[in-house]
C-alpha cells in the first residue's frame, strides 16, 4: 500500500514533465525531422520525384559559383538590413505615440494592426493594383490630372522595386511590432518615471535611461522575429513583383522555391541549409549584442 | 432491454458488413487535372459517368500548378491514375502508361497523333483531344485605320507596328510580369527557326536529347542571337508596350479587348477572355503567323496538341481509367468541350462550332509553317526563359549575354533532369 502511494506520489510530482510531450513531438515532427531530412537531401541530386544519388558536397560547392543564388542572398540581406530597423523604428514610434489615453486610441491601434491580419500574398496583389504603371490606382489619379507621363514605374524599375517591397512589408507588419512594444511599455512601472521626474530628468533622458532599457525583452523579440521574417520573405515578393523585373527582387526563399520545383530539389535543400545559417548568424549576433547591452530577456 | 439491444447490435453489424461487401467491387480512380477551364466540364462528366458506371468512382483533383503537384504526389507515393500533366522527364523515367492501343486513336487526326508520339520510342504516352494554335492576334479595324495590311515578313511586321504606334496605339502588347508569356516568344519565334529547320520530329528529338550541335543556341547568327536582336529592335523602336515589364496577362487581354493594343502574341486559349470583355470585337479580330525573324525562313504558327490525358504506370486501375477516358472522348461530350475551350477537336467525328474567328485561324494556318511546343527541360520552362527576356529588355544583358545565359540555363536544367 505504501509502495502504491509512493508511485502515485511520484507520478503526481513528475506529471508536469509529461505535459511537454505533445510539444516535443510536434517539434520533432515538424522541425527536427525536416532539418535532418534536408541535410540528407542536400547531399543528393534529387530532382523531386525519382531516386536520389549521393553527390557529397557538390551542391554546396555549386552555390558559391552560382551568381543567381548570390544575387538572391544579396537581395535578401539588403531587404533585411532596411526592413528590420524600419519596422522597429516605426513600430516603437507608434507604440510611444499611442501609449497614452485619448479618444479613439484603440481604434487607431486597430487601424495600424489590421494589415497584419491580411495574407501577404493578398497584400502584394493589392499594392500591385495600386502601384502598377498604366493600370494602377495611383496612375489613374495622375492621369486624371493629365500627369500620367510623369508617373514613375515603381515596380518596373529594378532599382526601385525592392524599396517598394520594403515599404509594403513595413506597412503590413508594423502593427505587429507596435503591439509587442505597446505590451512592453505597459510593463514599465510608472513610479520609475515619477521618481526620475522628481530628480529632474527630461523626457528624452527618461526615454534613453528608463523606457529603452526596460523595453529590452520587446526589442529582442521584435528584432529576432523581424530578422527571421525578413530573410525568409517570399509571398509578398511573389505577388508584388514575382521576383522581377529580371532577378532584381528575387529573394533566397523564392530562389529555393524555383530550384526545388525546377527539378533541383537536392540543390534547393543545400541552399535552404545555407539560408538557415544565414538567418542564424544575425539572430545570434543580435542576442549577443543585446545581452551585452543588458537588453536580454532576463531583464 | 438486453434483448432489444442485441437485436439492434446485430442489425447494425449486419448492415455494416453488407455495406463493406457492397463496396468491395467499387473501383476508385483519381484524376489530377491542371486545366482550370475544364473543371466544371469534368465535374459534370463525372456525375454522368458515375451514374452510368456505378462501380467506378472518380475523384477529381484540380490543381492550378498540377505539374509540380504531380511531382510532389510521385515523391509521396500518392500517384493519381489519370492526369493532364505530361512531362518528358517523367516519360523518360517510365512514369506513364503506354496508351498506344487505345481505340480512340482511330478517331484522332493523324497529325495530332504524331504530336502525341514519343519520337524516340514511337509510343503514345498521352492522348490529346484538341488542337491549339498560337500566333499574333491583331485588330483589323486599327490596321485598316492606319492603312496597314497583314504583314508577312519581319520588315513588314515592323512597318505595320510603326504605323499603329504612330497613330497612338500600343504595337505588340505583352504582359511581361507573367514571364511565361514572354517565354513563349522564345518558344515560338526563336525555337520556331529550329523547328522549321529540323522539322517537327527531329526538332523534338533535338530538344529532348539536347543535341547541342543541332539546336545551335549559342551559334553566331543562331536562333537565340537573331531573336535577341529582333526583340531589341522592337524595344528600341518603341513598338512594345511601355509597361512591358509590369503588365499582366489580364492587362494584355484588356488592352486588346479595349482597342488600345493593335497586336498581341497569344494562343487560342485567350480568345474566350477577349470576347467575354468585348463580344463585338469578333469580326475585327485577325490572326496571323509569327513573321520569320530570319529572312531566309518562313513564318511559323503554333499548331499543337492540346488537352492531353495520360494514365500513370503506377495506376492499379488502368482499365477503369481507360473506361473513364473513353467516356470523356464520346463525340457529343467532345463537341461541348471544343466549344467551351474554343479549340478545334482532334477527333475527326466531332464537328464543333469552336470559334467565331474560325476563318481567320484557318487562313493563318494556311500561311505559316506549323510548329509544336518545345520539350523544355524540367525547370526551364517558359517562366524561367521569360525572366531572361526581362533582363534583356532591362539592358541587364547584352545580346551576347542573353545568348550565353539562355544556353547555360538550358544546359544546366537539362543536365539536372537527365
Amino acid at each position: 500500500m505504501k509502495a502504491i502511494a509512493k508511485i502515485i506520489n511520484r507520478i503526481k510530482t513528475n506529471l508536469h514533465k509529461g505535459m511537454i510531450v505533445p510539444a516535443v513531438l510536434l517539434f520533432i515532427t515538424f522541425t527536427l525531422l525536416p532539418i535532418i531530412f534536408s541535410i540528407g537531401l542536400s547531399l543528393t541530386d534529387w530532382n523531386g520525384y525519382s531516386s536520389p544519388d549521393f553527390v557529397g558536397l557538390k551542391n554546396f560547392i555549386k552555390f558559391f559559383s552560382d551568381d543567381r543564388a548570390k544575387n538572391a542572398v544579396k537581395n535578401s540581406v539588403f531587404f533585411a538590413l532596411l526592413s528590420v530597423p524600419l519596422l522597429n523604428i516605426i513600430g516603437l514610434s507608434y507604440a510611444l505615440l499611442l501609449d497614452r489615453k485619448f479618444k479613439g486610441v484603440n481604434f487607431v491601434k486597430a487601424i495600424v494592426y489590421i494589415p497584419a491580419v491580411i495574407s501577404p500574398l493578398i497584400m502584394g496583389y493589392i499594392w500591385m493594383f495600386v502601384l502598377q504603371d498604366n493600370h494602377g490606382a495611383i496612375f489613374a489619379v495622375f492621369e486624371m490630372f493629365g500627369k500620367g507621363d510623369n508617373y514613375i514605374n515603381f515596380l518596373g524599375d529594378p532599382k526601385m522595386a525592392m524599396y517598394i517591397i520594403i515599404i509594403v512589408n513595413a506597412f503590413q507588419f508594423v502593427g505587429l511590432t507596435m503591439t509587442i512594444y505597446a505590451a512592453g511599455l505597459q510593463g514599465i512601472p510608472q513610479d520609475l518615471y515619477e521618481s526620475s521626474a522628481v530628480d529632474g530628468a527630461t523626457k528624452f533622458q527618461q526615454f534613453t535611461k528608463i523606457t529603452f532599457p526596460m523595453l529590452g525583452p520587446s526589442i529582442v523579440i521584435n528584432v529576432i522575429t523581424n530578422i527571421i521574417g525578413s530573410l525568409a520573405i517570399f509571398d509578398l515578393v511573389v505577388s508584388l513583383t514575382g521576383g522581377g523585373p529580371g532577378y532584381a527582387t528575387e529573394t533566397i526563399s523564392l530562389y529555393i522555391f524555383r530550384q526545388s520545383y525546377g527539378g533541383q530539389s537536392g540543390y534547393a535543400a543545400s541552399v535552404s541549409l545555407i539560408m538557415f545559417v544565414l538567418v542564424l548568424i544575425p539572430v545570434l549576433v543580435s542576442l549577443r549584442i543585446m545581452k551585452k547591452s543588458r537588453l536580454h530577456l532576463e531583464d | 432491454m438486453k434483448k432489444t439491444f442485441l437485436v439492434i447490435l446485430t442489425l447494425v453489424v449486419t448492415f455494416a458488413l453488407s455495406a463493406c461487401g457492397g463496396n468491395s467491387d467499387k473501383v476508385t480512380i483519381t484524376f489530377l487535372n491542371g486545366k482550370a477551364e475544364a473543371v466544371d466540364w469534368v465535374d459534370a462528366a463525372i456525375i454522368e459517368f458515375e451514374a452510368e458506371y456505378p462501380d467506378i468512382e472518380v475523384i477529381h483533383e484540380f490543381n492550378a500548378d498540377a505539374s509540380n503537384a504531380l511531382k510532389v504526389k510521385i515523391s509521396g507515393n500518392d500517384i493519381p491514375d489519370i492526369t493532364t500533366v505530361y512531362d518528358t522527364a517523367l516519360m523518360k523515367d517510365g512514369y506513364y502508361y503506354d496508351l498506344s492501343d487505345l481505340e480512340a486513336w482511330d478517331r484522332i487526326d493523324p497529325s495530332i497523333k504524331a504530336l502525341c508520339t514519343d519520337p524516340l520510342t514511337d509510343i503514345q504516352y498521352r492522348i490529346a483531344t484538341n488542337r491549339t494554335m498560337a500566333g499574333l492576334f491583331y485588330n483589323k479595324a486599327i490596321f485598316t485605320e492606319v492603312g496597314a495590311t497583314e504583314p508577312e515578313t519581319w520588315d513588314e511586321f515592323v512597318a505595320a507596328l510603326e504605323d499603329v504606334t504612330d497613330a497612338g496605339y500600343d504595337g505588340l502588347y505583352m504582359g511581361g510580369k507573367d514571364t511565361w508569356m514572354i517565354g513563349h516568344l522564345i518558344e515560338f519565334w526563336a525555337h520556331g527557326l529550329i523547328k522549321q529547320e529540323l522539322g517537327t520530329v527531329d526538332a523534338n528529338i533535338a530538344f529532348m536529347m539536347n543535341q547541342t550541335t543541332k539546336l545551335n543556341f549559342d551559334a553566331d547568327n543562331g536562333p537565340m542571337e537573331i531573336f535577341a536582336e529582333r526583340f531589341m529592335e522592337l524595344k528600341t523602336l518603341g513598338l512594345l508596350n511601355d509597361d512591358f515589364l509590369t503588365a499582366t496577362y489580364d492587362n494584355q487581354i484588356d488592352a486588346f479587348a479595349n482597342g488600345e493594343a493593335a497586336v498581341i502574341s497569344q494562343g487560342m486559349w485567350a480568345l474566350g477572355g477577349i470576347l467575354e470583355k468585348a463580344p463585338n470585337l469578333a469580326s475585327s479580330i485577325g490572326f496571323m503567323p509569327y513573321p520569320a525573324m530570319d529572312p531566309t525562313k518562313d513564318a511559323v504558327i503554333l499548331s499543337a496538341e492540346d488537352s492531353g490525358y495520360a494514365i500513370m504506370e503506377a495506376s492499379e486501375s488502368k482499365e477503369a481509367a481507360i473506361t473513364f477516358l473513353n467516356f470523356l472522348f464520346e463525340a457529343d461530350r467532345q463537341k461541348e468541350y471544343s466549344e467551351l475551350i474554343k479549340s478545334p477537336s482532334a477527333f475527326t467525328d466531332v464537328d464543333a462550332d469552336w470559334s467565331p474567328i474560325r476563318e481567320a485561324v484557318t487562313s493563318a494556318l494556311s500561311k505559316g509553317t506549323h510548329i509544336g511546343f518545345t520539350a523544355t527541360p524540367s525547370g526551364f520552362g517558359g517562366g524561367e526563359a521569360g525572366i531572361l527576356v526581362q533582363n534583356l529588355y532591362l539592358g541587364e544583358y547584352t545580346v551576347a549575354d542573353f545568348v550565353k545565359e539562355y544556353t547555360d540555363s538550358w544546359n544546366e536544367a537539362w543536365n539536372a533532369s537527365n
